[in-house]
């Protein structure tokens, strides 16, 4: 049966996920571990809450160089965030997809990142805006890059026993412009049929973020500057780069219509992003 | 914690209405089944028990969450709203513009509905319709009274700005 | 009767409102409002039952199965696991019970019939254990080919649903078709030769699931005398009366039945499921038994039945109606239930409010191993509306007309039959007039932006076509009332509409009036709340108890006082006396005098049906509604936005404005449900795949038109008090068909299977363009 631990250290806290041989789950927002729990789907030995800890990098610090967000900020915090709001759009429009209010005011960024799921609403925001993520273990600290993080469906670079304690967000270069698009069955709450985030630099640099298309998140470039001028050159290139995306049919739609719907979005996250590179504002 | 039995149970001290309460629980017990079974508190509802229909919303330090999603291990130590603490002193003014505005059918979504609407109201005094529907789209109603809340809440923002008419 | 709790003074002006006799008409806030801001009002799941025991059911993950072995021995061992209820433990053959046929069985007795169906229940000290417990018990069973589409069902050598011995007599018993209904009038053959054009198709309508906020549950306590109570959120709480006390073998006294307000019913919550597998275990283990459903639980219970329908109809040039051929296949899933009832029922008005020549309409009941389906809000209705709705516009985009053009052009005047025959039924309310307002407020024949479209439609549903009501009024002789009613409040405010007519009738102060419903142990009888007859019925009963109270109040006033009775009259609120009129509370103190006591009423409604009618009986009143929506198509993702929504329903007198309105969007946003994304999705063992909240989608704030507005067209012309007929189901009997016409109008393209999800859309526009390319690659080959 499941015990609940909250630990006030990282030290703490790694040694008892270590000590449960891969039967741990950490938790800060809950916002999957409970529906996990409900369904049996998972059945951990030992929940960890990661809340009380001291040790762990405050909910999110600015500096010059980005900023880095630590476990416990969550998408409600987040999105609220002035600096965020200002540099990082795509990520905070990707947020305020993820569930509803009271979602939002549980589920931590980090958690939505981290726990592997091929849907997951910020993970194309994050991947392209250069996320690096941290991952503690009782060996110390390791930083990879977001896009090498997942392995597969809920696989990822984090073992059972280690926690990933940071995501770091390079600030974006001068007139970089993001934007996220997401295509769901309804209006309200849903869970995502495909998501696009894209990223265009000052020189027509273009960078996507792919979720719901594959087993895992993708992050790709185009090899052609953006040109405003030339929309169909841009979806020409789009349609070629993205079959690299390689949705499966389920319930929230078929492989095709993700397919189709992969080149829709990315065309108007692109020309969406590319906008905001003047502005620098997010539309409202 | 106590061993055998079942499940180790947890104990839990944690402030609901602004009293101190103390309950020992399982560690995989909600915060929604401990109001309900342990506290008396079923003023929250259960509908889907997984965070999609908000029949369970209340504030744990003030903010809105659906309480099928927190473990009542989580709230030790941490202030809990519920709706029956919303109206300890009679109906708000929330309550009454949901009656006025024929809001309230079955009934079983309105408790959710009034707390996440209060939290929106104590956020943003003037909620704009859209940031209305935004707000509240993780309440369910099945009666569908959507339209009928929208309007309890901007009678209730209207009154509470002084507005009259 | 619970009260609300103490208000603040700047609440004065409402409570002034409510002190004073009502006014039929006026908005007045709902009866037991109050409890459910609070949360005070207690919904089944929310009543204590110290010391009852907690009860988890057993399932297995096919829908087609026979079961080979129970094992339970490692359940049992679970702490507090008090029994574990398999078919051994239950009387042999295994009862069965249905509102018509008596094909459910207590208890999955050898196989399971459908994906969910209980297969031994699991009884513990506590919810955990009882459901720890249920992982634990082994099911061992062999799948076989079940049926879980249409198609299955009808192929021939198809697995049979039921087993030819439990329908015994029936000539059908080798198929899966239940029941038929046959309507026909005219000569079809004849009307073809004038006919200019003709359009045939093929439509569906999803399987959709209730999904009441309240997922509900069921107690039931063993009394000292060898009784049962039985607490179920039930919506007919004296057929579950009757349901359990056949199935025990009791006398209707013996079994109480008390059910608290459903969170939300919609039909689902009508008809015994798991009351009377409760009853057994309680009366098994000789203590209060408690089952609480999930959400999940409730998709196993209750669904609306899914429809095919082929459809082929003739106009003239003029686009006057010629003739119309309805062949509707209902999915009704595992065990009658009421379906074969929605069956016909639906079907009866497949041929729409239209002067129609020749109708042929063919309609089948069709089992298949999937969740019972039942009755649910617009009862068959809107899948046969669906398809002839779009029918109407096929018609309407040949000729060059547009919707509201043909409509007008077939819709039947007051009077007019729109059904004949034998079973003629005529229109009984002026639904010109609702047609003509929806199009108004929509700003039909307005011009378009692009990527817009407009469609309209209306619907109608029969009305009961039987029953009875009966109520108690209690005037007290401080002039306060009770009034005794059965009728279960969903939601339709049903209660608010008895004080309304106790005040209006007998002069008490509406707050001075309590209504007692929901428990047969004290409650006379009423034989459903469904098909939105509370109002004309149980209306009906309790204005005449109202009646009857004045009356008596006049007799007594006359013996106590010595004034003759033949000198007095009695009004709405008031005796009439030779020295003037009398408030009747006022009266009343004076009649009964210093020995105080009370007077009773008695009403009763009584509507009897006809044999030879094939529903039974004339309905009492239709249902009629015109539903317009303005749409705008993402022509790239296939999503949709809708602009406008108009929904107008005839209701005869408005008794409470607000109810109305709350009831009509409510019906018009949840039509908007099965037409844009509602649909149980079922995989090749017949599980359901979108089994709950997070794949089921029903609509949200954010799903709701960007403006919804709903108008009622009155003339005082239902056969319910005041003029006032039944109005719950309406705006969501033609939602479908609105919503179609507008996005084929938007995009030139027309959809006929349902729900219009975006990739639908998509897909639909996709395939026109591939077509269309098509075309213009041979027109251009030399
Ligand atoms: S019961 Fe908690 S969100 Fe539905
Ligand atoms: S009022 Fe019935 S679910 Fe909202």
């Amino acid at each position: 049966m499941t015990r609940y631990y909250r630990p006030s250290s990282t030290a703490d806290a790694l040694s008892a996920l270590a000590a449960e041989g891969g039967g741990a789950r950490a938790l800060v927002g809950g916002t999957d571990l409970l529906v996990g729990l409900r369904h049996h789907t998972i059945e951990p030995t030992l929940v960890v809450d990661l809340k009380a800890i001291a040790d762990l990098p405050e909910p999110i610090a600015v500096g010059d160089g980005g900023i880095r967000v630590g476990p416990t900020l969550t998408m409600g915090e987040l999105a609220a965030h002035p600096v965020v709001r200002r540099r990082y759009p795509a990520l905070v429009e990707a947020a305020l997809t993820v569930g509803s209010v009271a979602i939002r005011n549980r589920a931590s960024l980090v958690g939505n990142a981290c726990n592997g799921s091929p849907a997951a609403d910020t993970v194309p925001a994050l991947l392209v805006h250069d996320a690096s993520i941290a991952i503690a273990s009782r060996a110390g600290e390791r930083t990879v890059p977001l896009h090498d993080f997942f392995l597969g469906p809920r696989r990822t670079l984090c073992g059972p026993d280690e926690l990933v304690t940071r995501i770091d967000l390079p600030r974006p270069p001068d007139g970089f412009g993001s934007a996220f698009r997401r295509l769901t069955r309804r209006r309200g709450v849903d869970l995502a049929t495909v998501s696009v985030a894209a990223g265009v630099d000052r020189d027509g640099r273009v960078v996507l973020g792919l979720g719901a298309v594959g087993p895992r998140p993708l992050r790709t470039e185009l090899d052609a500057p953006f040109d405003a001028a030339d929309v169909p050159g841009l979806v020409r290139a789009l349609d070629e780069r993205l079959e690299i995306a390689t949705p499966i049919s389920d319930i929230r739609g078929s492989r095709e219509y993700r397919h189709a719907m992969v080149r829709v979005l990315a065309r108007r996250a692109i020309l969406a992003a590319a906008d905001r590179r003047t502005s620098g504002e997010m539309a409202a | 914690m106590s061993a055998g039995g079942l499940h180790d149970l947890q104990t839990v001290a944690l402030t609901v209405n602004g009293s101190e309460r103390t309950v020992a629980v399982p560690a995989h017990r909600t915060l929604l089944d401990a109001l309900r079974d342990e506290m008396g508190l079923t003023g929250s509802k259960t509908c889907c028990a997984e965070g999609e229909c908000g029949a369970c919303t209340v504030l744990l330090d003030g903010r809105a969450v659906n309480a099928c999603l927190v473990l009542c291990a989580e709230a030790d130590g941490h202030e809990v709203t519920t709706v029956e603490g919303l109206s300890e002193r009679g109906l708000t003014d929330l309550q009454e513009e949901f009656l006025n505005a024929g809001a309230v059918q079955c009934g079983f979504c309105i408790p959710g509905q009034v707390v996440s609407a209060e939290y929106l109201l104590r956020g943003n005094p003037s909620p704009s319709e859209e940031q209305i529907r935004e707000a509240l789209s993780g309440n369910l109603c099945r009666c569908a009274g959507y339209q009928r809340i929208v309007r309890a809440v901007q009678a209730t923002a209207a009154r509470r700005r002084g507005d009259r008419g | 009767m619970a009260e609300a709790p103490a208000r603040p003074a700047d609440e004065l002006d409402l409570q002034a409102a409510n002190g004073s006799p009502a006014r039929i008409g006026r908005p007045v806030l709902r009866y037991g409002g109050a409890d459910r801001t609070t949360g005070a009002q207690r919904f089944v799941a929310d009543l204590s039952f110290p010391g009852a025991s907690q009860v988890a059911l057993v399932t297995i993950p096919v829908g087609c199965a026979e079961i080979v072995g129970v094992d339970s021995s490692q359940a049992r061992r679970v702490p507090g696991v008090l029994d574990v209820v398999t078919a051994a433990e239950l009387p042999s053959p295994m009862p069965r019970f249905g509102p018509s046929h008596q094909d459910r069985p207590v208890l999955a007795a050898g196989g399971v019939n459908f994906h969910g169906e209980p297969v031994a229940a699991v009884v513990a000290e506590t919810t955990d254990a009882a459901q720890a417990a249920a992982r634990l018990m082994r099911v061992d069973f062999r799948e076989l080919p079940g049926v879980y589409t249409l198609d299955a069902a009808l192929a021939p050598g198809a697995h049979l649903v039921h087993d030819p011995s439990i329908r015994p007599g029936d000539p059908r018993a080798e198929r899966n078709v239940l029941e038929d209904a046959l309507y026909t009038w005219g000569d079809v053959a004849e009307a073809q030769a004038h006919t200019d054009v003709v359009v045939e198709h093929d439509y569906t309508f999803p399987m959709v699931t209730h999904f009441p906020i309240e997922p509900g549950g069921t107690v039931v306590v063993p009394t000292e005398q060898g009784g049962l109570d039985v607490y179920s959120p039930v919506q007919h709480p004296y057929l579950l009366q009757r349901t359990i006390a056949s199935v025990i073998g009791l006398p209707l006294n013996q079994v109480r039945v008390f059910a608290p307000d459903p969170g939300g019913a919609f039909g689902g919550k009508q008809n015994p499921k798991l009351e009377p597998l409760m009853a057994f275990i309680a009366l098994r283990m000789r203590r209060a038994c408690r089952l609480v459903l999930s959400l999940e639980e409730t998709f196993h219970a209750m669904r609306r039945a899914g429809c095919r329908i082929r459809a082929r109809t003739g106009f003239t040039r003029d686009g006057e109606l010629t003739f119309h051929e309805v062949h509707a296949d209902y999915q009704i899933g595992a065990y009658a239930d009421v379906a074969p009832r929605v069956m016909a029922k639906g079907s009866y008005v497949a041929a729409g409010p239209y002067r129609i020549p020749a109708v042929r309409i063919a309609a089948r009941a069709v089992m298949t191993n999937t969740t019972p389906s039942t009755a649910f809000r617009g009862f068959g209705s809107p899948q046969v509306a669906w398809a002839t709705e779009s029918q109407l516009d096929a018609g309407a985009r040949l000729l060059g007309l547009d919707g509201l053009e043909i409509r007008r052009r077939n819709l039947v005047a007051r009077g007019e039959a729109f059904v004949r025959g034998a079973s003629a039924a005529r229109a009984d309310g002026e639904w010109r007039e609702s047609l003509e307002k929806a199009a108004e407020l929509v700003g039909w024949g307005e011009p378009l932006a692009p990527n817009r479209g407009r469609g309209i439609a209306v619907g109608i549903k029969p009305g009961a076509t039987s029953g009875l009501s009966q109520s108690l009024v209690r005037l007290l002789c401080d002039g306060s009332a009770i009034v005794y009613a059965g009728t279960s409040d969903m939601g339709q405010g049903a209660r608010t509409l008895w004080q309304q007519i106790v005040a209006e009738e007998l002069g008490t102060p509406i707050d001075r009036v309590s209504v007692i419903s929901g428990d047969t142990g004290t409650v006379p009888f009423d034989l459903q709340t469904s098909a939105s007859r509370s109002t004309v019925f149980m209306g009906s009963a309790v204005l005449e108890a109202c009646r009857d109270v004045r009356r008596r109040v006049l007799e007594l006033y006359a013996e106590t006082t010595g004034v003759p009775a033949e000198e007095l009259d009695e009004a709405p609120g008031a005796l009439i006396t030779p020295d003037g009129r009398l408030s009747l509370p006022e009266a009343a103190r004076e009649a009964l005098g210093t020995l105080r006591g009370e007077f009773i009423g008695q009403g009763t409604r009584r509507l009897r049906g006809k044999g030879d009618h094939p529903l039974g009986g004339d309905a009492a009143f239709y249902e009629f509604n015109a539903t317009a929506i303005e749409v705008e198509v993402d022509r790239e993702t296939g999503e949709l936005l809708l602009t406008k929504h108009v929904s107008v329903s005839d209701v005869g007198t408005e008794l409470n404005a607000l109810q109305v309105v709350s009831q009509d969007e409510g019906a018009a946003i949840m039509g908007l449900g099965h037409s844009q994304m509602e649909q149980l999705l079922l995989d090749e063992h017949g599980r359901i795949r979108n089994l709950g909240a997070l794949d089921y989608r029903i609509p949200t704030f954010n799903d709701v038109p960007l403006e919804l507005v709903t108008a009622a067209v009155e003339n005082h012309d239902g056969p319910g008090p005041y003029g006032s007929k039944g109005i719950s189901e309406g705006a969501l009997l033609c939602t479908a068909g609105a919503l179609g016409a507008a996005v084929a109008q938007a995009t030139g393209v027309v959809i006929r299977d349902l729900p219009l999800t975006p990739e639908r859309v998509w897909a639909a526009l996709r395939d026109a363009e591939a077509r269309s390319r098509a075309d213009a690659e041979l027109r251009s080959a030399p």
